[in-house]
């Protein structure tokens, strides 16, 4: 199977259901299936685009590491789309113009591609923003957004400029045999500011607010689940394959990233507001995965990545869902799981799963990169982690003492939404409970890492 | 049930069977939840005395277990706790928002507290303390008080993620997470911080200073009888855990040559100390009875703590009894209380009175209990203290010396209050009527424990011999013992005896007291108002205000630490809003701004 389909058959089939409007929701379900029935015929290895060969041309590629993000995002992805196509059908066209993006965005190996689907994606996004009925909020995560991608153009131009190449293989072998690196740094600089803004790192993150306190069923999760593991595994990429750390880079990278993990957790304890924690959580989050990218944990940051997925996925649709009627003040949301245990379990486990308790995804996978960066001797990340980990606890289970405690709302939920939700929290119960997938995989990417890029030591 | 794991795969199922019968019938439940907790008590008793545990493990992945004698001793105290409080869930259970998922709590905590007991493996009993929070944490809030969850939650998971933290720097030192394998090489330089986050895990579990401000919170607040089981049974959890960091872990740090001990012990036993003055006056203030005990086990906890940081023979022996002593002394009040609270809804001193009338039995459970607690012979708590003292005095720390003395005194003070405001004194009109003795099994429960709490009191050998197979086991001495004598460091104590002196003294009192003229009856009104007339007699009670003297001398200072902790929680709501305000501002030209600023700060030509 040509992996090149995964961006042309979204895009095609957008065309198509411009045409036919009535035919994109089954257009977008065909397209989405499509891929991730296709995940299971490819084989690692590269694409050209055009006949022109790296680095020269544009390239597609696929290995292991690649393959496992396009199965988180895609599959996720599918999951947002079943529970929200008839309430937002009008969405069609452009969530497959941005499942193109997010796809081009994990597959290709240049690094200006990269840049033409971060913006392909960049736009869908603002556009499903636009569903919150909140244009500013849109429109500043547009400015935002387009920011972060001219910060990022801008590193790439100095790059290209430096070594006459854009193909990230090429890049990273000629930058590892630099022996001063000092030149690099600013591009580097650049590039992770610009990246930054689309992970959420600290402090160029102010967009979020705004879109997921207004979040609803459908960009809730979209932009806190499928679009935030999506770009992180991009970056992700970006940091382990070519990045390299040096001198004052090290100072700023460090500091936006404990700031990130500190202030996300401290804000998230601070809100009475179940949307804004949430949110705020996940940028402490964001800040956590990227932590252990550049600390060359490639393999476990990406399970977090998927931990999170999973989890956010799950809390921002309950949340979304049930604030609808009645907005999302903590006191107001008391007692909606008397009712719905199915729901509530599925949302306990999924905040359980972050806080790193045991039995479930998340705990496996911080106690394993805690248990690296023990070996590695890093104590101001691990303190950084294990103080997140008991903030964070304090307001979940802030959170689920009150969203338990029976009381008089009564809120329902979807049929289908529960039977989602509860088999994504299953998943988080089994890859907490059975090690051995998670290891196998691990190995597996390890192999296909081209770790050009340098880790360092907080 | 001699396999650990299959009975508590068996607790579990049980808990669950319990949760789906509570729709059917609560009673049945309840009796299934009684049947259950005392299956644990008998299996841990029993193969624990006849040492015919079998560890293996063939059902749940990554568990594996071992029995040692220091955790069979816990376990015994902690299952016996559980058997206790579980003749009291059936009445307590229709005050319950949520009655349905008491018992499956309760069950769950019991296995899990087994896992955390018999585990060999320092992750898995990280999942099992884990698991014993978060069940325990849904027990608080039943009958109404979240904020004394999320309270108990937060020391909680700051103690078990110091626990974490400790695990990992094990692991990296040693390379195993195997406990005793693990424990036993602790050197190098992380040494220190392994011991101090040991301490501070322990020292959180078990609601120590400055870690305490949970626990009157949750045993104040929580269910009546779940009080009795945080006291007696969770809160020793933390006392297992200082065990590891005080007695497994070789000393740390330079040794004060004087009194020979390593002044990181020194550190805790002053920390034990201070949680005995904190306690012992924090208990003198209050008019709830429940917070009354809540701090008494705070000062109780303190005892354990300067005990096994003194590191020999008699203050470890000392220090296990204590917890022993402790738990049935502490489970036998919680639940005395509870038995009145169960028919007249208060705990408050100033509201109650006069419960000897119709609760004779309670009161005399009580009132044993409360002996065993301000460790006066003939019960328990005596011999505990006595050997903490004898190990303090012969160490010569003055300090805690004063302190563990200053407990004692003090909990006369304030163990006596309850009993004369709340069983004795007049009838109380309101309660009058209603009121009646506890029913049977909770009478059944309340009055096993009293025997036990006499019986550790008028022959302890048998259990002293226990525990020095425990701390054999921890590589020190034993300690001489004969059929009814303990040796200490001065001279022989022999229990039975002062049992027999004290109960000559207790006969002739009673003679003097049937010989004297009887009191005279009044009215509660026929007091000294001269002519004024009551609106709120509850002020007229003489146990308000009862030590207002004493009082006076630190009522400014009762609240620095609650203080620190609130101001530690607003500082980080401050730092929230000042990023906030900074950053997230809806703004997208501030982060822009943000952006040149880090190019300037990094494009910024070199300092030097």
């Amino acid at each position: 199977m040509n992996i090149a389909l995964f961006v042309a058959i979204p895009l095609g089939f957008a065309f198509i259901s411009i045409l036919h409007k009535k035919l994109a929701p089954i257009l977008l379900i065909a397209a989405s299936l499509f891929i991730i029935v296709g995940l299971s015929f490819v084989q690692n290895g590269e694409t050209v685009i055009g006949g022109f060969e790296a680095p020269y041309g544009i390239h597609l590629l696929m290995d292991s590491y690649r393959l496992t993000a396009l199965y988180i995002v895609n599959i996720l992805f599918l999951s947002v789309v079943l529970l929200n196509i008839r309430k937002y059908h009008q969405m069609s066209t452009v969530l497959l113009i941005s499942l193109t993006g997010l796809n081009g965005l994990i597959m290709t190996g240049d690094l200006f591609n990269l840049f033409v689907f971060l913006e392909i994606s960049g736009i869908s996004a603002y556009l499903i923003t636009s569903t919150n009925k909140n244009p500013l909020a849109s429109f500043q995560y547009l400015v935002a957004g387009t920011v972060g991608s001219s910060l990022y153009l801008f590193g790439l131009i100095l790059l290209y400029a430096m070594f006459g190449s854009l193909n990230l293989a090429d890049l990273s072998m000629q930058v590892s045999q630099l022996t001063d690196k000092t030149p690099v740094l600013l591009p580097f600089l650049l590039m992770f500011l610009g990246l930054g803004v689309e992970v959420k790192l600290l402090p160029l993150n102010s967009w979020v607010k705004g879109i997921l306190k207004d979040a609803n069923t459908l960009s809730g999760p979209m932009i806190a689940s499928v679009y935030a593991a999506a770009m992180s595994l991009v970056f992700g990429r970006i940091l382990i394959d070519l990045f390299v750390f040096e001198g004052r880079f090290i100072v700023i990278v460090s500091t936006i990233l404990l700031v990130s993990i500190l202030a996300g957790e401290a804000m998230a304890y601070q809100s009475k507001n179940v949307k804004e924690i949430l949110l705020y959580s996940s940028v402490a989050q964001a800040g956590l995965v990227v932590l252990l990218f550049v600390s060359g944990l490639a393999s476990w940051a990406l399970f977090m990545v998927m931990a999170n997925a999973i989890s956010k996925m799950i809390l921002f649709t309950i949340i979304a869902s049930a604030s609808e009627e009645n907005g999302d003040d903590i006191t107001v949301l008391q007692g909606i799981f008397t009712n719905n245990k199915l729901i509530g379990f599925s949302f306990t486990i999924a905040s359980l799963s972050v806080i790193g308790l045991p039995l479930f995804m998340g705990f496996v996978v911080k106690m394993n990169a805690l248990n690296h960066l023990f070996g590695e001797q890093m104590f101001l990340a691990i303190i950084a982690i294990l103080l997140a980990s008991v903030v964070e606890g304090i307001y979940f289970v802030r959170l689920l003492l009150h969203l338990w405690t029976p009381s008089e709302t009564t809120v329902t939920f979807d049929i289908r939404m529960k039977a989602v939700l509860f088999a994504l929290a299953v998943m988080l119960i089994v890859f907490g409970i059975t090690v051995e997938p998670i290891e196998s995989l691990k190995d597996t990417i390890e192999i296909g890492l081209n770790v050009g890029g340098t880790s360092w030591r907080i | 049930m001699a396999n650990i794991e299959l009975l508590i795969l068996i607790t579990l199922s049980l808990g669950l069977l319990s949760y789906v019968l509570y729709h059917f019938s609560p009673r049945l439940s309840s009796a299934l939840t009684i049947l259950g907790s005392f299956f644990v008590f008998g299996s841990v008793l029993y193969h624990g005395y006849i040492g015919s545990f079998d560890v293996s493990s063939t059902l749940l992945p990554y568990v594996s277990f071992s029995s040692s004698a220091l955790s069979i001793f816990f376990a015994v105290i902690i299952t016996f706790t559980y058997a206790m409080v579980s003749l009291f869930n059936p009445y307590f259970l229709k005050t319950h928002k949520a009655g349905n998922v008491h018992n499956l709590l309760f069950l769950s905590t019991l296995a899990f507290v087994l896992g955390v007991l018999f585990t060999n493996h320092f992750m898995t009993m990280f999942f099992f303390f884990e698991a014993v929070v978060w069940t325990s944490l849904f027990m608080i809030p039943l009958k109404g008080s979240k904020s004394a969850a999320i309270m108990y939650y937060r020391f909680s998971a700051f103690g078990s993620f110091a626990l974490l933290g400790a695990i990992f720097l094990l692991k990296a030192n040693s390379g195993t997470f195997l406990i005793t394998e693990s424990l036993a090489v602790v050197d190098g330089a992380h040494q220190l911080v392994i011991f101090i986050l040991l301490v501070v895990a322990g020292m959180a579990k078990l609601g120590a200073f400055p870690f305490h401000i949970w626990l009157p919170e949750v045993l104040g607040k929580a269910p009546d009888h779940t009080s009795a089981l945080f006291s007696g049974g969770l809160e020793k959890l933390g006392a297992f855990i200082i065990v590891f960091a005080l007695v497994r872990v070789a000393p740390v740090g330079a040794t004060f040559a004087a009194i020979d001990l390593a002044w990181s012990r020194y550190a805790v036993a002053i920390l034990g100390a201070l949680t005995i003055v904190f306690g012992t006056l924090m208990a003198i203030r209050q008019d709830d009875a429940k917070k009354l005990l809540a701090y008494s086990s705070m000062s109780n906890g303190g005892y354990m703590l300067v005990a096994f940081s003194l590191m020999n023979s008699i203050s470890v022996m000392g220090g296990l009894y204590h917890v022993l002593a402790h738990a049935l002394a502490s489970v036998a009040a919680f639940l005395a209380i509870a038995a009145v609270a169960r028919q007249t809804n208060t705990t408050k001193m100033s509201e109650l009175g006069g419960m000897i009338h119709k609760m004779p039995i309670t009161y005399m459970v009580y009132l044993i209990a409360i002996i065993s607690m301000a460790g006066i012979p003939p019960m328990g708590g005596f011999i505990s203290k006595w050997l903490i003292f004898q190990a303090v005095i012969n160490k010569g720390l003055i300090f805690v010396a004063v302190a563990v003395f200053f407990g004692s005194v003090g909990s006369f003070l304030y163990v006596f209050r309850p009993l004369a405001a709340l069983f004795l004194g007049q009838e109380l009109p309101q309660y009058k009527k209603t009121l009646k003795e506890a029913p049977s099994l909770m009478l059944l429960a309340m009055l096993i424990l009293s025997v036990l709490n006499i019986f550790t009191g008028v022959f302890p050998t048998p259990i002293l011999k226990v525990i020095n197979t425990v701390i054999v086991e921890m590589g020190m001495n034993e300690v001489v013992l004969t059929t009814f004598t303990i040796e200490g460091f001065n001279g022989l104590l022999h229990p039975g005896l002062i049992a027999l002196v004290f109960m000559v003294g207790v006969f002739v009192a009673f003679v003097i007291f049937i010989s004297l003229k009887k009191s005279k009856k009044v009215g509660l009104m026929d007091t000294y108002t001269a002519g004024n007339f009551i609106y709120t007699e509850e002020l007229m009670h003489y146990s308000v205000d009862f030590y207002a003297p004493l009082e006076r001398l630190y009522e400014k200072y009762i609240d620095i630490a609650r203080n620190v902790y609130r101001s530690l929680d607003h500082k980080i709501k401050e730092f929230a809003r000042l990023i906030k305000y900074f950053i997230f501002t809806y703004k997208p030209e501030i982060t822009a701004f943000w952006v040149v600023l880090i190019l300037i700060l990094f494009l910024w030509g070199d300092i030097a």
